[in-house]
């Protein structure tokens, strides 16, 4: 039998899932015995030429991470669909857009505005703007054009499965990577690498009667390390975020961002947030319960923060 | 040219004791009023989750109303 060939890619992302890959350690030898990697441009050298000329359904597993901000994100997801046997949306960006996704809060002119003349280290006293395609002397050249809005990798390409994390821990990468090489995938259009239950189902924490009078930020108070945070007025968001990460965050006095994203059959997890805090919120009238509410910092981008192109808003307009 | 008005379409979630019921009566006593309030009955307005609203609003709605 011929050698796995594996592949993995970067869209709009940090580079923070080739490391959590990369942090499998020695393993990797193991998974080099197993499995060629065929394109993988933070770690291994190959082109994009070299992935024009493999033959469609070369590859057996692509790992995509990042969102798909530009038109080059798009055009290498729709390549490596085109040249992959089972696609994978890898980490937060690729299935729901991620911290990239963040910026669809704002407008594309709003953000070129502050990025290239109103940022207090920018100098652009010609009001210079990137543009897609340029003619020069020397003949045309073109850079990726900027997209009005970040998508999920779902949103341009079919998608088999998806592993959720911001990014997946190195355990459930290693775990998936055997059931890749071992032939155990799931159902196409599972999530791997993770669990179908909250994150409060794993939190070893206390939890008793959710009454808060008061939300507060993790440097505002000192955390009872055997307390469940959300009780403690931190905004966690484990009620409704999928678990499988080995609770890092709450396991170090953090609340849960959610970077796991929501629980299957979830349309919005925003929204189901908003219900969750609603119900543990302890207001004798109306006026305290817009108080203690009010006291939440950005609830938009923290009950969205990985998931806002993925989500209902989607986007400013 | 004729004068265009503003129609809204609201939806709006009715709790099935009260408000419902008094939808139902205002049929039965054949009280008239605008069709802009395109009606789903809940069993209880606890029952209406955030979800529901943002998916009214993000398909086209104008309004939500949440009554009971």
């Amino acid at each position: 039998m011929s050698k796995l060939k594996l592949a993995s890619y970067w869209g709009a992302a940090c580079g923070g899932c080739d490391v959590a890959i990369l942090d499998i350690h020695e393993k990797i030898v193991d998974l080099s015995n197993a499995a060629d990697i065929v394109f993988w441009p933070i770690a291994v050298d190959f082109k994009y030429s070299d992935l024009e000329a493999y033959e469609d359904g070369y590859i057996d597993v692509c790992l995509f991470h990042g969102a798909v901000r530009n038109s080059e994100n798009e055009h290498i997801a729709k390549l490596l669909r085109q040249k992959s046997k089972v696609m994978v949306a890898f980490g937060s960006c690729a299935i729901s857009g991620g911290i990239p996704g963040l910026a669809n809060f704002k407008k594309k002119d709003d953000i070129f505005a502050r990025a290239y003349f109103d940022s207090p280290s920018t100098q652009n006293k010609e009001k210079v703007l990137p543009v897609p395609v340029l003619q020069m002397p020397e003949g045309e050249i073109d850079i990726p054009e900027f997209y009005k809005d970040v998508k999920c990798l779902a949103d341009v390409v079919d998608v088999e499965y998806y592993m959720p994390g911001c990014p997946p821990t190195s355990e459930q990468i290693w775990n998936v990577v055997l059931a890749i090489v071992t032939g155990q995938l799931p159902p196409a259009g599972s999530f791997v690498g993770c669990e179908d239950r909250a994150l409060c189902n794993t939190c070893k924490r206390t939890k008793t009667d959710k009454k808060i009078k008061k939300f507060v930020r993790p440097h505002e108070i000192i955390v009872d390390p055997d307390l469940c945070l959300l009780e403690q007025g931190l905004v966690c968001m484990g009620p409704v975020t999928r678990a499988g990460c080995g609770n890092q965050c709450t396991g170090a006095n953090t609340p849960c961002s959610g970077c796991y994203g929501p629980l299957s059959g979830v349309v919005d997890m925003g929204a189901k947030y908003i219900s969750a805090l609603a119900s543990v919120v302890d207001a004798d009238s109306p006026e305290e319960a817009d108080k203690i509410i009010s006291e939440v910092l950005d609830p938009a981008g923290t009950f969205y923060r990985y998931g806002l192109p993925g989500s209902l808003l989607r986007r400013a307009k | 040219m004729e004068k265009t008005s503003f129609e809204p379409k609201i939806i709006g979630f009715l709790c099935n004791w009260c408000s419902y019921g008094g939808a139902d009566l205002a049929g039965v006593s054949r009280l008239q009023y605008p069709p802009n309030v395109r009606i789903v009955r809940v069993m209880c307005s606890g029952r209406v989750d955030p979800t529901f609203v943002f998916k009214a609003l993000s398909d086209g709605a104008d309004g939500v109303l949440v009554a009971g």
